[in-house]
């Protein structure tokens, strides 16, 4: 529904642009301007957005193709700002420039870089390193903008099928699909008929509120021992591998949520649940929005620094002393402020994160085919006696993030305070004696752990990775060619990340203070400790919202031109339509092959 | 026979106006524009050629204005294979553009990358050789010294564009079926690896399953 306060859209201000998008064009317009544009910034522009993190550059694109002019700016010399993905040298100034109290929002950054990058067998740019490391579901509002836009276009995107669960000193891979639950030796008939109907619930868990809600206020943990008798092993899985959640404490209905957002994800372009960009996560993302935003008419400025607004009249004034009006808003990341910024919401909560680059590919964690893994470690499975989890994101040369014979492991948690350090020390003590033990050459000959595939080729299995090392000491160690520290802020509380209420309350500050640089601007959140994507759509359309006064026509892009490529992708707004009719076949997944709904794998 | 189709990712880079857009248009979909629409659209486009036997796919990438205050991206370069460097052979200043980008080039962009300097709008020139303000030797000598490949063009008449493309296509070590996958340190891109989200298996089937 359009709002009354709606503003006009591209094409009721752009009559002339209108006309030609009626008439089908084998190409876009390409025609150009006659004069060069001056290279000094426009003198007058609707939306003006400091940052250009994810949220900014979603923001940016969707504004520009709304038919917004949009000046986008950011003070660093790269894109991406929280969001960056960077080389080892751009690293080692970002790690500086927070010390030297630069960057806000970021502290306790401490960075060893091994003198072989640099001056060694590997290059500074040799290595993409992300700032807040994301991967996709493929079920989820941010890979259908990706597609609408064809910002995807621009991107590669790689398949991550390994979620590793670390209980009792093993990593333990998840059980993804339903045959693997089937042939699982070691899980009991019991828990198998347990856990399909439960999966079965979860998929249309919304519409059976009788089943949830006297559990509405406890613990998912509770809720699936209780309601669905399911072993600690599974409990475990699902909340932590599958639903990604922070702690034991996570409710029922986002918990439910989050399980559901792994099991319809799976199977959407194959037999994995995630995507992850080639060459770097969110810093590629963003640039690719950004681009997006530029081919929309977006003018881009990096090392630009917004010095102050005035609400009044409207004008903001940069560092190298230009200077622009801005019709409509000043959209702001926190990072992008200036000491007289004195509206910037709170940001409470602490993500710490441990990032490593070693001298291993780490294949054994990666399906084969793939560079990528997840391991997660619950609560209380680490030395440290862990209360929440720590996530880690592995990724091999193939994410072309790193050289080949190398991998980076991302390691994050949400625990405040100190012990965020020994937590995330602690899991990477269990991944290094992990690596070592899996890749070690003592096993090879060892028939128990060797498996053969179909055509008779050697398969890494779960059960190798799956035993225990507790009794292994290994003879070599792994070589880190960097390790970094460092602590962010954010506002956003690291749940619920796709509940529009969590991105409003930050957004807009009412107060006027005197003396303040920022007052009327809108300001962004930082991201949150989500290792998916799923946040920034949500809070993307929140401030296009107050720019544009309603999200109706968000990213509402039709492209005539066309290309080879465009299937028309599906819907992936809508759960329902991948998970319906699931009562028809309930022959323990017989004739799975028939159908090529996600259910005909999932359901019994 | 059946060969394989080479995709070769070509980027753009010139000074505003010396026709770096209209000389896709013109390879692309062989039109010109003279009016002035400002540069919006896919900034994307694709085209195909037949260059001895093998067809290669050009994935033309336009800078769409993000040049202008020095913001290119590093995903502009990022695995491109060719690049045109375009000025305008009225316009001197775009000459000394056209040494800039080599330069950048050089620093940012892939080693094996096929460069063509490329000197636009000799059109101008066919009423009035006055016009001209970058000769012919001046572009041909850059482009020796820097070992790139040259043209001088017309975006408005057609001339030589297409044989810019086919030139850079013909020095592109061309994949033929049943190659190997290669590394991406520039040769091709390599299709197979990438998922693309526009095509999920279930929207395919959805899709295709009703033949009414
Ligand atoms: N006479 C003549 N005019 C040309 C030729 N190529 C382009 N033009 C004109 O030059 C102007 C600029 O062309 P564009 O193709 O937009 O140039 P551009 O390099 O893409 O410009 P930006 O996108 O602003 O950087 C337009 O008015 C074109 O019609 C040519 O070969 N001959
Ligand atoms: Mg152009």
């Amino acid at each position: 529904m359009l709002s009354p306060e709606r503003r006009p859209s591209m094409a009721e201000r752009r009559p002339s642009i209108f006309a030609h998008a009626l008439t089908p064009l084998v190409v876009p317009h390409l025609a150009g301007i006659e004069d060069p544009l001056p290279a000094t910034t426009p003198e007058k522009v609707d939306v003006l957005i400091a940052g250009s993190g994810m949220v900014e550059s979603v923001l940016a694109a969707a504004l520009a193709w709304q038919g917004s002019t949009v000046l986008h700016i950011d003070k660093n010399d790269y894109y991406g700002d929280t969001a960056a993905t960077l080389t080892v040298d751009q690293i080692k100034r970002w790690v500086n420039e927070i010390n030297d109290g630069k960057i806000p929002y970021y502290e306790n950054a401490k960075l060893y870089v091994s003198t072989e990058i640099g001056n060694g067998k590997y290059n500074s740019r040799d290595f993409g390193i992300d700032i807040s490391p994301k991967i996709l579901f493929t079920k989820s509002d941010l890979l259908s903008i990706l597609v609408k836009s064809r910002v995807h276009q621009y991107l590669e995107f790689q398949s991550l099928s390994n979620f590793h669960t670390y209980e009792n000193d093993s990593f333990e891979k998840l059980t993804n699909t339903k045959q693997e639950i089937f042939v699982d030796q070691k899980l009991p008939l019991m828990t198998k008929r347990n856990l399909m109907k439960f999966i079965k619930f979860v998929l249309n868990w919304e519409e059976q509120p009788e089943i949830w809600k006297p559990f509405a206020e406890k613990s998912i943990a509770e809720f699936l021992i209780e309601k669905f008798k399911l072993e600690r092993a599974q409990v475990f899985e699902l909340i932590f591998s599958i639903g990604l959640c922070y702690n034991i404490e996570t409710k029922v209905p986002e918990a439910l949520q989050r399980i559901r957002r792994y099991l319809t994800s799976f199977d959407v372009y194959g037999p994995f649940p995630v995507l992850y960009s080639k060459y770097g996560g969110p810093g590629e993302l963003s640039q690719g929005f950004c681009r997006s935003a530029a081919v929309g008419g977006a003018t881009y400025k990096l090392n630009e620094t917004l010095v102050s607004y005035n609400a009044t009249t409207k004008e903001a004034v940069f560092a190298d002393g230009s200077k622009v009006s801005v019709m409509e808003k000043v959209i702001m990341s926190p990072t992008q402020v200036n000491q007289n910024s004195k509206n910037v919401p709170e940001q409470p909560y602490q993500i710490h994160r441990l990032t490593c680059i070693v001298e291993k590919d780490c294949k054994e964690w990666f399906s084969e085919g793939e560079s990528a893994a997840m391991v997660v470690f619950p609560p209380g499975s680490l030395k440290s006696g862990n209360k929440q989890v720590v996530q880690a994101f592995i990724l091999g040369a193939g994410s072309e993030c790193c050289p080949s014979g190398t991998s980076i492991w991302y390691m994050s948690t949400t625990e405040q305070g100190v012990r965020a350090e020994m937590d995330l020390d602690a899991a990477l003590e269990a991944m290094e004696l992990s690596i070592l033990r899996e890749s070690s050459t003592d096993l090879e000959n060892d028939n128990d752990i060797v498996q053969f595939g179909m055509n008779g080729q050697t398969v890494v299995n779960s059960v190798r990775l799956g035993q225990s090392f507790k009794e292994y000491v290994p003879r070599e160690k792994v070589h880190f060619l960097c390790k970094l520290y460092y602590t962010q802020y954010t506002s956003t509380p690291p749940f619920g990340v796709v509940d529009p209420s969590l991105f409003e309350k930050n957004v807009v500050s009412d107060k006027f203070i005197p003396g303040a640089s920022d007052n009327g601007v809108l300001y962004t959140s930082m991201p949150s400790a989500e290792i998916s994507y799923d946040e920034v759509v949500t809070a993307a359309k929140v401030l296009y919202e107050k720019i544009v006064g309603s999200d109706d026509d968000f990213f509402d892009v039709d492209f005539e031109d066309d290309d080879d490529t465009q299937a028309g992708p599906a819907d992936n707004s809508n759960y329902e339509n991948a998970i319906d009719d699931e009562d028809e076949d309930d022959d323990m997944g017989m004739g799975k092959n028939e159908s090529t709904e996600f259910v005909g794998e999932m359901e019994i | 026979m059946n060969s394989a189709v080479t995709s070769i990712k070509l980027v753009l880079l010139g000074e505003a106006a010396v026709g770096k857009s209209s000389i896709v248009l013109r390879f692309v979909s062989n039109d010109f524009s003279e009016n002035k629409e400002p540069t919006i659209g896919a900034a994307f486009l694709t085209q195909r050629v037949n260059i001895n036997d093998n067809t290669v796919k050009f994935e033309i990438w336009d800078t769409a204005g993000q040049e202008r205050f020095a913001s290119l991206a590093p995903m502009y370069y990022r695995n491109a294979q060719a690049a045109l460097i375009v000025y305008d052979v009225t316009k001197p200043q775009s000459f000394i553009k056209a040494r800039h980008w080599i330069k950048e080039l050089h620093e940012q962009a892939n080693k094996d990358m096929i460069i063509a300097l490329v000197g636009n709008k000799v059109d101008v020139l066919e009423n009035n050789e006055d016009e001209r303000k970058v000769a012919r030797e001046e572009g041909e000598k850059l482009a020796e010294e820097e070992g790139l490949l040259f043209f001088e063009t017309s975006a408005k008449t057609g001339l030589n564009v297409t044989e810019t493309f086919v030139a850079i296509g013909e020095k592109i070590p061309l994949k033929t079926a049943g190659d190997q996958e290669t590394d991406s340190n520039g040769v091709a891109i390599s299709d197979e690896q990438r998922i693309d989200l526009a095509n999920s298996g279930n929207a395919a089937g959805q899709t295709a399953g009703c033949s009414c």
